[in-house]
């Protein structure tokens, strides 16, 4: 592994080491913990933060674990658990800009827990069609401006902000670039890796985030793996990293991930923000592009919807199938997914299902499963082929 | 040139030797701990002596099962899936559903007229309808797991039982003979709620027939019997129900020698037709299924046969 990229899968996977470890390099700063998935992080960027989107870990859920309901979802009741234990401390601030339930049940445990670490509040509106919905949006982003500068006990300066967003708008282009050449099979990283370039963006400093991608592409990237490989696209997951582990099993049975609809994948770094308008402006925009470039479940909008989305990604990409990862007790993943069930029944693209927990993944039932749709796939492929 | 399938499940192990047109030369089943090294290796051991192979003469050996990355010496593997899928296709061809239910897991498997997996289904990691779940049923009513059968045929199946977990099922049943249950009506209406979880299986994949049970719980005539009903169609079952993965294995196996795709394979040797589950009661003489001793029930909706091989 390359220099750069063995940076970020450090980072990707300890967190919290990085932020402790940038706290003590940037004395008197602060680190602002988000939750996912709509929070626009440049404005606490221009504010003087560091955002980190907070990670879900991989400790065994102890102290917190009665603290939420069984049917809270993984990533939620594992937020709970990190309050809980004090590990949540090392940040000075939250910030919250979504209405999922559970999200919020994670972010009272928060607050109950570290009482004296301010916690802010957005709510964008999920209806996206309307016609009062761009007002609203463009209202709560005046609210969250105000909130991040409370917080910050300053104004954002906007033409800090416009470098904030041409640096954020840089680094998911960097990304992006790396994703679209997976998916057109000119280079070679595992699930795992793409996970850690996208996780190591939502916690590093952009700034460091982008020279390390930048030496990445110059370094470059070996190319593309096995094409006789079952080709699969990646779905679901829209506020935690999917295990690794899991990952490495779908590669491990004969697959081949060649582009995904994960937050901690395209999802997240789909859409810039626009530099040639007023940058709250822009960012009232960017949430609105967002949905249309990568629709989500929890928004609803007439001219766009996640099943055409993923019917057309996985034209683009060829996949030969589609495994849906579904954090256990999402609820608009669990509503949604039968009209993606129904949409790749239609065009006869064979997918496989995988509920994922916090803890205690049946891996070789999971195996099994995934072999399956593999050989499903590839035997199909095979007999398709001699006819 | 012969080759060898090898299922190694939870807690059997299953091996087939088929010869170059794919009829099955020697088979074995072997009863053993969890995922036993010590059982497949007495089940290949043994399917060797039977056929008189050597095992330097087999063109490749193809594992599958819960254990298959333990089989030594595999030249590949295969999930039980698609091995079952293969091998049911072979034994019965024209079958669109498989319903194989082993010692730890169930699975539904819609397959196409090539024997090729359309779509599937299989538990999570609850034991719930598995061969693990009769036993646990047998131990909390004090009968012997063969005697299982009898007890559910005879029984009214009207009580309600809610856990379907193999650990909470236990503490249900001995709340109902608290109550005064029948055992037998017990029994029976487990039967009845595991056929139901059955169906939450099949309902992923989607209904369609014929249908053909495989696996350890396909011996278990009640097991069959309720399936039948609750599905309301009738459910065939194999002369040798836990062998057909390995079949399919080993049948997978002669197509990568032959680098033949759409082969359907060769049924089993002998035609057999279930005879018994007949509401007159009469015995099967011929099969496993039939040897048993049983009660005369209703299987309006059920009879078992083996298919042997339809092709003109």
């Amino acid at each position: 592994m390359n220099a750069p990229l063995h940076r970020l899968a450090e980072v990707a996977a300890d967190p919290d080491a990085y932020v402790v470890a940038w706290k003590q390099s940037h004395p008197g700063r602060k680190v602002a913990g988000v939750l996912p998935m709509n929070f626009p992080e440049e404005l606490l960027h221009a504010a003087g933060f560091l955002p980190v989107v907070i990670q879900e870990n991989r400790d065994p859920d102890s102290d917190g674990r009665v603290i939420l309901a069984e049917f809270y979802c993984g990533y939620t009741r594992n937020l709970a658990d990190q309050a809980a234990k004090g590990k949540l401390d090392i940040y000075d601030t939250y910030f919250v800009a979504d209405h999922c339930v559970q999200l919020l049940g994670a972010a009272d445990v928060m607050r109950f827990k570290a009482p004296g670490t301010p916690i802010y509040f957005g709510q964008f509106i999920a209806s996206m069609s309307e016609e009062s919905t761009a007002r609203k949006v463009r209202n709560e982003m005046e609210h969250i401006v105000g909130e991040v500068e409370r917080g910050a006990g300053t104004p954002i300066d906007r033409e800090r902000l416009a470098e904030s967003i041409r640096l954020y708008n840089t680094d998911r282009r960097l990304l992006r670039m790396i994703f679209d050449a997976r998916r057109e099979g000119r280079i070679h990283l595992s699930g795992a890796q793409m996970q850690d370039l996208v996780k190591s963006s939502m916690v590093m400093d952009k700034a460091e985030h982008v020279a390390l991608l930048e030496q990445l592409l110059t370094e470059g990237i070996a190319a593309g793996g096995s094409q006789a490989r079952v080709k699969l696209h990646l779905s679901g997951h829209f506020c935690h990293a999917p295990k690794q582990e899991l990952l490495d099993l779908i590669e491990d049975c004969g697959a081949m991930i060649v582009d995904d609809d994960l937050y901690h994948g395209r999802r997240y770094i789909t859409t810039d923000v626009r530099e040639d308008l007023d940058p709250i402006e822009a960012l009232s925009t960017w949430y609105f592009d967002r949905n249309v470039n990568v629709p989500c479940p929890t928004r609803v909008q007439h001219d766009a919807d996640w099943d055409t989305y993923l019917s057309n990604a996985v034209s683009e990409s060829g996949a030969d199938g589609v495994i849906v990862l579904m954090a256990k007790f999402c609820e608009p993943h669990m509503l949604l997914y039968p009209e993606l069930r129904k949409m790749m029944d239609e065009r006869d693209t064979p997918y496989l299902l995988i509920e994922t927990e916090h803890e205690g993944l049946p891996m070789e039932t999971i195996r099994t499963r995934i072999e399956a749709l593999v050989e499903r796939i590839s035997r199909k492929a095979t007999v398709a082929a001699a006819l | 040139m012969h080759t060898m399938g090898v299922d190694l499940g939870s807690t059997t192990a299953k091996a087939v030797i088929v010869d170059g047109t794919g009829a099955i030369v020697a088979h074995r089943v072997v009863q053993m701990g969890a995922v036993s090294r010590r059982g497949v290796t007495a089940a290949i051991e043994d399917v060797l002596r039977e056929s008189g192979v050597e095992r330097g003469d087999l063109g490749v050996v193809i594992a599958t099962g819960y254990g298959r990355r333990l089989v030594p010496d595999a030249t590949r593997t295969f999930t039980e899936i698609t091995c079952h899928a293969r091998g049911v296709a072979a034994m019965s061809p024209g079958t669109s559903l498989v319903i194989d239910i082993g010692g730890q897991d169930s699975k539904a498997i819609r397959i196409d007229s090539l024997g090729l997996v359309d779509d599937f289904a299989m538990n999570d990691r609850c034991a719930s309808g598995t061969g693990r779940f009769f036993d646990v049923l047998a131990r909390a009513l004090e009968c012997r797991l063969e005697d299982l059968d009898d007890l559910a045929l005879a029984g009214s199946d009207d009580l309600e039982v809610s856990s379907m977990c193999a650990t909470f099922a236990e503490t249900e049943i001995i709340s109902l003979l608290a109550e005064g249950s029948v055992p037998a009506d017990i029994a029976a209406s487990v039967h009845r709620a595991v056929a139901a979880r059955t169906l939450g299986l099949v309902a992923q994949v989607g209904r369609a027939n014929p249908v053909v049970m495989t696996g350890g719980v396909a011996h278990s005539r009640a097991a069959v019997h309720f399936l039948a009903k609750a599905l309301g169609t009738e459910v065939s079952v194999p002369r040798e129900p836990q062998i057909t993965g390995a079949y399919g294995a080993a049948l997978l196996g002669l197509e990568s020698l032959q680098g033949e795709t759409t082969v359907i394979g060769h049924a089993v040797e002998r035609e057999h037709r279930h005879t018994g589950q007949l509401a007159n009661g009469h015995d099967c003489t011929t099969c496993s299924l039939g040897q048993a001793k049983y009660q005369p029930i209703d299987v309006e909706l059920w009879t078992a046969s083996v298919a042997a091989d339809r092709r003109p």
